[in-house]
């Protein structure tokens, strides 16, 4: 496997930090990025569910493998040359239940967590993209 | 010679050679632990496992030392005996705990170079077409 793509929602704040520190780490397999629902994920992948790639991460290994959700995020860490030890402790039968909660979780109230960046940013008089709306 | 200094050399002579002993053990059977962590390089494995060794000998010889005053009189062979089976029991103790803390180490080691070739801690959720971009 030599390349990992990652349909993320591109809307979200708090995804496209994520998407930068992923960018910038250390890497053993190769993360591209696409915006799920794009021109570009649709013509990659003519067959995928991309209404669903919107509302759940999803990872696709260069040989077709589609990964969703909590799957997706374990490949991301699986990925990363810091974090990969860290995705099968993760991915073990003991921990795959609460990773999968707390993932679950994040992935739901990204929007919340995105209002409260957005909302401290600009409190603090920060001006640029985190404070356009309707991004 | 006084009882307590015949106790006092048979423990350090028991002692020692406890130590070269689990010190040997390792030293043969770690080696190969080695160099299959360090991918066949075997002069690289050999100079990790000589250097390994030496820590090991130092740091349970420094405890042989420093454990071996008694710290009251002996004035029987039987106090003799039990004091040296009792300091004997301890040394074993401490080898036990290095020899299992090398075992881990050295399973540390490997398993965080076969890092790089480990599979993907989870299967697929589907399968799609992929079309060059």
């Amino acid at each position: 496997m030599e390349t990992l793509t990652v349909l993320y929602d591109a809307r979200c704040l708090p995804c496209r930090h994520i998407r930068a520190w992923l960018e910038q780490e250390p890497a053993y397999v190769r993360l591209v990025f696409i915006p799920a629902g794009s021109e570009d994920a649709r013509r990659r992948f003519p067959q995928l569910d991309h209404a669903a790639t919107l509302t759940e991460l999803t990872v696709i290994s260069d040989a077709g493998d589609v990964y969703a959700a909590e799957r997706g995020w374990l490949m991301c860490l699986w990925a990363l040359r810091a974090y990969r030890a860290w995705s099968l402790t993760l991915g073990s039968p003991a921990l795959m239940p609460t990773a999968r909660r707390f993932i679950t979780w994040i992935s739901q109230n990204r929007w919340r967590l995105g209002q409260a960046e957005f909302l401290a940013s600009c409190a603090d008089g920060e001006t640029g993209q985190a404070c356009q709306i309707g991004d | 010679m006084e009882i307590i200094v015949i106790t006092y050399l048979l423990y350090l002579a028991i002692s020692v050679l406890l130590t070269i002993w689990v010190a040997r053990t390792l030293f043969k059977n770690g080696r190969i632990f080695l160099v299959d962590v360090f991918h066949g390089n075997e002069s690289l494995a050999d100079s990790v496992n000589h250097l390994l060794v030496v820590g090991f000998y130092l740091v349970n010889l420094v405890y042989v030392s420093l454990a071996l005053k008694l710290g009251y009189e002996v004035e029987s062979w039987r106090a003799g005996i039990e004091a040296l089976s009792w300091k004997i029991g301890l040394v074993l103790l401490v080898l036990g705990v290095m020899h299992f803390f090398n075992l881990l180490v050295f399973t540390r080691i490997r398993r965080s170079s076969l890092l790089p070739y480990v599979p993907p801690p989870v299967p697929p959720t589907a399968q799609t077409a992929v079309r060059e971009g």
